[in-house]
């Protein structure tokens, strides 16, 4: 019902769209941009995303005319921007860099005897559910600078799959990784929050 | 025998159903054994959740400012066309 609901939703953004109303246009920017520059932030740096994603904007009013809703509208987008991402990339004869070599974290990596067990094991349980966690607001200003702090690959992967809910399959199409390599770097990004959890639960400092 | 650390290593793939039926089932059994490996476990989770529960992120005002604007500006241009 809620699936319904949403479709329908889309649907009248999208049919705003096809006939130029600039009201739906800043609604979608404002839904879209933030997804859409994850993906942008993912191949270039911050000034070059901005720009391809203010381009793509303005591509798509006439764009969303052959849009044939065989995706949503969000996958659509993040396409179109990962595609003119791709492009910049490649004028600048430039490659996106990313460590897939090793599936864990090296400061979490320490905390294991030579035998494999634990040596220092997570000392406590999050037993909080993420929503009441998430009141504390120093603990979410705590995540929003560790998110900053993740490299591109990592940031953009988990933000696209937790955050933006895209399916494995749609992130590495949109960001153009394997399977494999799209495991390693939602691990190595997840590992990152949950030693910064861990270190915010334990002291009460970020 | 799987190890703490291998657990490790495989634990988001655990939590996101990506394991093989074997590899699955060796963590389960891991688990039944291990508090600790339960508990990195029920925290990783965690983590993963606060990320989603975390707002899928505001755009900078200043860049919405910019597309609001060069958007409306391609809106006229393409009225004007149309008219002419």
């Amino acid at each position: 019902m809620e699936t319904a609901t949403h479709q329908s939703e889309e649907d009248i953004l999208i049919q705003g769209l096809k006939s130029g109303n600039e009201a739906d246009f800043q609604k979608a920017v404002r839904l879209y941009t933030p997804g859409m520059m994850a993906v942008g932030r993912y191949y270039l740096d911050n000034a070059s995303a901005e720009e391809t994603v203010q381009d793509c904007w303005v591509s798509v009013i006439d764009a969303i005319q052959n849009f044939e809703g065989r995706s949503g509208l969000k996958t659509w987008l993040h396409r179109i921007v990962a595609n003119r991402a791709k492009n910049h990339l490649r004028k600048n004869k430039r490659e996106v860099s990313a460590d897939f070599s090793e599936a864990l974290e090296p400061e979490l990596a320490n905390r294991f005897h030579p035998n494999g067990r634990w040596a220092t094991p997570p000392s406590l349980r999050f037993d909080e559910d993420a929503e009441s966690l998430m009141e504390n607001g120093a603990l979410s200003d705590c995540l929003d600078q560790h998110l900053t702090r993740l490299p591109e690959t990592q940031r953009s992967a988990l933000m696209l799959y937790e955050a933006h809910q895209h399916k494995s399959d749609d992130v590495c199409n949109i960001l153009d990784v394997s399977a494999s390599n799209l495991r390693v770097l939602l691990h190595r990004a997840r590992q990152k929050i949950f030693l910064m959890v861990e270190t915010f639960q334990e002291t009460g400092e970020c | 025998m799987l190890m703490c650390r291998d657990l490790a290593r495989i634990a988001s793939d655990y939590i996101d159903d990506e394991l093989g039926t074997a590899q699955k089932l060796s963590v389960k059994m891991h688990l039944m054994m291990c508090r600790h490996c339960r508990s990195f476990i029920g925290n990783l989770r965690a983590s993963t959740d606060l990320v989603q529960a975390h707002s899928s992120g505001k755009p900078d005002p200043e860049l919405v400012r910019r597309i609001d604007e060069q958007v409306a500006q391609a809106l006229d241009a393409k009225k004007t066309d149309d008219f002419t």
